[in-house]
């Protein structure tokens, strides 16, 4: 009987941690105003983020043996992330073009690449985190990586232009009007790759 | 007082229900295969994936330093990096090491040899993998992790592994493997629940929009727009249905007469994502994860079993 209680406490605890995870993710759409709720519960949803957070023990400090034993628990039990995949709507897409300069003055075109499509779509998922806000300072440095892996099968290339953006996909009834989708660059950089300094320009 | 006792005792009932070990045959199957799918989709990439800065596509140590930004004990490629470099190993034949021994662990576990080993194996160089991988993981990651951790502390091997016919244990507590069914099963609820709930507050599963984005949006565009638009009546009934197939689960999947068309709406849901956007690791860990929780009972899987569960166990259900 001891042993079921323990089992039962742990199970207790476990589901009571996924519940606030979960819980959070709902709030933290509500607060950003990505539903169709109405944005009076804006403030109430980011109180109960913080809230539920804070049972996280995300307001305390990095050390915290409390918040570092919940997060290393819930990352070993694949539980650190709610389950709201593709909600409330569809994400944009995103993609980074890269121009290739090369030393006799052509340009090429060419974008990140890898080999399976398993892979491919882990590509698009961090392309798809580069336009999140939360990513934003790591930006810069996770380009900069791209541009390199894509640099090395291109030696001769003297700069190389990071273009980031949107691809907007029309909707049904503008599909039917012959309308197609439109690449809107969000921010751009350029490398230069000999001496590795690099500009970035955002628009 | 009494109330409470009674209470406390119908959620002991309700928590540790007898069980065989046919589910945990379901998950070990179903997550050995898709380690092993796993291992084998990404053999090309894997190096370029997860090498150091300036050898792979993004830097490992970057996925490695935004986990460590959550812990630092979370389990990650770096580690075993860091572990080869001390004997002398080089980063590419520990990165291949841990490769062959996924694909290894996932073929054990499909087999049935060394269950918990390779179970565990399984998890901890999955956990790495994508805990490393950080910025490249998405949802699969997640719930294989999620079924791993799970299947780890099951009470295994089940009667259908190598392990069984190799060495002839005891049979498991009844009791103990029920429990560990229903922390998936009440797992499933709370991510199709949650899932679901997230889905009903967009605008865009109300009028089929959101249906026709993702079906539409690279790297998912599998079938042409010109087929998508035939069908455009349907698509706000597909993703209305999708939203009350995901928000019912958590009632609908418990009830007898409708467990079986639920589990069936729900496996059809994550073939058709399988089929449609390529996305095939998603779409096998969840069918996976729904058979194993729901299917064994349902019907879908092993018909007739319940009635074979006092003849499995007889002697722990005599006490």
């Amino acid at each position: 009987m001891t042993s079921k209680r323990i089992y039962a406490a742990w199970a207790g605890i476990h589901f009571f941690l996924i519940t606030v995870i979960c819980l959070r993710g709902i709030f933290a759409l509500v607060a950003t105003d990505a539903t169709i709720l109405p944005s009076a519960l804006n403030t109430s949803a980011r109180s109960g983020e913080v809230v539920l957070a804070s049972v996280l023990g995300k307001d305390l400090a990095a050390s915290n043996p409390w918040r570092l034993g919940i997060a290393t628990y819930l990352h070993a039990a694949g539980s650190q992330a709610g389950y709201g995949f593709f909600a409330p709507n569809i994400p944009a897409y995103y993609k980074l073009i890269l121009e290739l300069y090369y030393e006799d003055g052509h340009i090429e075109y060419d974008v990140p690449h890898v080999q399976g499509g398993a892979a491919a779509l882990r590509l698009d998922s961090l392309l798809d985190r580069l336009a999140d806000p939360l990513y934003e300072p790591l930006r810069e440095v996770t380009v900069k990586m791209l541009v390199l892996s894509v640099w090395q099968e291109h030696s001769d290339v003297k700069k190389i232009r990071a273009i980031f953006g949107s691809v907007n996909p029309p909707n049904i009834s503008d599909f039917e009007h012959g309308k197609r989708e439109s690449f809107q660059p969000l921010f751009s950089y350029d490398f230069s790759l000999r001496n590795e300094e690099n500009q970035s320009t955002t628009q | 007082m009494k109330r409470l006792r009674a209470w406390g005792n119908d959620l002991m009932g309700f928590l540790f229900p007898l069980e065989t070990d046919r589910w945990l045959t379901v998950l070990r199957i179903g997550l050995g295969l898709q380690v092993a799918v796993y291992a084998l989709f990404l053999k090309n990439d894997w190096h370029y994936l997860f090498a150091g800065t300036g050898k792979g596509l993004v830097s490992r140590e970057l996925g490695e330093a935004i986990t460590s930004l959550d812990s630092p004990f979370i389990p990650k490629l770096g580690w075993l990096v860091a572990l080869g470099g001390h004997i002398g190993v080089g980063e590419e034949m520990v990165l291949s090491v841990a490769w062959a021994g996924l694909l290894c662990a996932g073929c054990f576990l499909l087999l049935g040899l060394f269950c918990r080993p390779a179970a565990i194996i399984a998890w901890f160089l999955h956990l790495c993998a994508a805990e490393s991988g950080g910025l490249l993981a998405y949802g699969a990651d997640n719930f294989t992790t999620m079924g791993l951790f799970y299947l780890m502390l099951a009470p295994l091997p089940d009667r259908y592994s190598l392990d069984q016919w190799l060495v002839n244990t005891e049979p498991k507590d009844p009791q103990l493997l029920g429990f560990w069914q229903r922390v998936l099963q009440l797992h499933m609820c709370i991510v199709y629940f949650t899932g679901g709930l997230a889905k009903c507050l967009g605008s865009g599963w109300w009028d089929g929009s959101n249906l026709w984005r993702a079906l539409t949006r690279p790297p998912f565009n599998i079938i042409s727009p010109d087929i998508l638009i035939r069908f455009k009546y349907v698509l706000p009934v597909l993703g209305i249905s999708i939203c009350l197939l995901e928000v019912g689960y958590i009632f609908f999947i418990w009830m007898k007469k409708t467990r079986l068309v639920w589990l069936i709406g729900i496996l059809g849901m994550h073939i058709a994502i399988g089929l449609t956007m390529e996305m095939y690791l998603f779409a096998l860990v969840m069918i996976v994860l729904n058979l194993a929780a729901f299917g064994v009972d349902s019907g879908v899987l092993f018909l007739r079993h319940r009635q074979r569960v006092r003849a499995v166990f007889p002697k722990q259900l005599s006490q």
